[in-house]
């Protein structure tokens, strides 16, 4: 994304008024804020665990809708007031459309993480109960099997005394 | 009776350590680790390493030769962030920018780079600059006319005595969302941070 700027541009050209040209500049803030209330919007919906591709896609139309502001800015500059608020209102228009798409993904992952942490937790005693269970059961299969060794150590004993007399 | 309690307690004790461990392993898992939060920034030379920033090793430039860099940045603070790179034009007597009170040069802005970044995205670019026009006033040399990237930027109030060290700086500024500007560095917790470079230069006349 370039953005304009430099010491001196361009020159607007004659034949528009100060009205005019205040009006695209507010168009132009109004699209700047917009795009920034975006940005808030996506990064919310971030933070609720959203999608990676998903929150790609936002973040190129963010990318799209800050590119339309630049384009204004310069457009402004070069004294074509109309396109200038042709592009703020294109980007302001984009700003809002990813606003609502980020609320539904904020939403969505909220509702997803949430199931995500039931499911996680609901796990816990699952796990627990089987861990027990192997141990319960594992515990009396080897105490069996060392009676049994201790049993067989015997009975060979009594044998080989036997043998013995 | 007495055998079966006996395993009823050894039950309940396993079953109680293995809840402890498990719910700790679920509580790792579905918490986000906290790390280090911080941008990177970087100027590549023509052969998109940290080298040949001047054409022929040459820093002394003459008006016509183009300069090739790569300009790039990385997002480290997890989260998608927009990021602005403001290029300016100083000289040896414009302050650089202040690390320790994070304040901006005053170097007037030449361009601004924006873009929104992915956590963990790279975003790099060329950038192309070349001093199309120059002028000498008293031994003081303008370089008035700047290309960068195909677009023409001009410049009438940063000279330099016989051209000698001009530099470009570039210094990278981030969506603050606590203040809803743009602001030079970024936050990180309570602490402030700053991330700039800038690369050094001579404009010569030609024929000089």
């Amino acid at each position: 994304m370039l953005g304009l700027l430099s010491f001196s541009f361009a020159t607007p050209s004659g034949g528009y008024s100060a009205s005019t040209f205040g009006g695209s500049s507010q168009a132009i803030d109004r699209a700047d804020m917009e795009f920034k209330r975006a940005i808030m919007a996506v990064r919310e919906a971030e933070a609720a665990g959203a999608d990676e591709d998903r929150l790609r896609i936002l973040v190129e139309k963010l990318n799209s809708a800050l590119w339309m502001i630049d384009r204004a800015e310069i457009l402004l500059l070069q004294g074509d007031v109309v396109g200038a608020s042709a592009q703020a209102e294109r980007s302001i228009e984009i700003s809002r459309e990813i606003v609502s798409d980020a609320v539904k993904l904020r939403d969505e992952s909220v509702q997803s993480a949430y199931y995500g942490r039931v499911f996680t937790f609901g796990l816990v005693p699952v796990a627990s109960l089987l861990v027990t269970a192997g141990a319960h059961f594992g515990w009396k299969w080897w105490r069996r099997r060392e009676i049994d060794r201790t049993m067989r150590m015997e009975i060979r004993g009594l044998k080989e005394r036997k043998e013995e007399e | 009776m007495a055998r079966l309690s006996e395993d009823l307690k050894r039950a309940v004790t396993i079953f109680i350590s293995a809840t402890m461990v498990f719910s700790t392993l679920a509580y790792v898992a579905v918490t986000p680790r906290p790390r280090e939060q911080f941008y990177q920034i970087y100027v590549l030379g023509e052969t998109r390493k940290a080298e040949r920033y001047y054409p022929d090793g040459n820093p002394n430039i003459l008006v016509g030769r183009v300069v090739r860099w790569y300009l790039g940045a990385t997002n480290f603070m997890g989260s998608v962030q927009y990021v602005v790179i403001k290029v300016k034009l100083g000289n040896s007597t414009i302050k650089a920018p202040d690390d320790v009170n994070r304040v901006p040069s005053p170097a007037p802005v030449l361009l601004e780079f924006k873009k929104v970044l992915m956590s963990n995205e790279t975003w790099e670019f060329p950038f192309v600059w070349e001093i199309r026009e120059i002028n000498a006033d008293d031994g003081v040399i303008y370089p008035t006319v700047f290309e960068i990237n195909g677009m023409v930027f001009r410049n009438s109030q940063v000279g330099a005595l016989r051209g000698h060290n001009f530099r470009i700086v570039f210094e990278l500024w981030s969506f603050d969302p606590e203040s809803g500007r743009v602001m030079f560095g970024w936050r990180t917790g309570v602490e402030r941070r700053v991330a700039w470079l800038q690369i050094w230069f001579n404009a010569t006349m030609p024929g000089t």
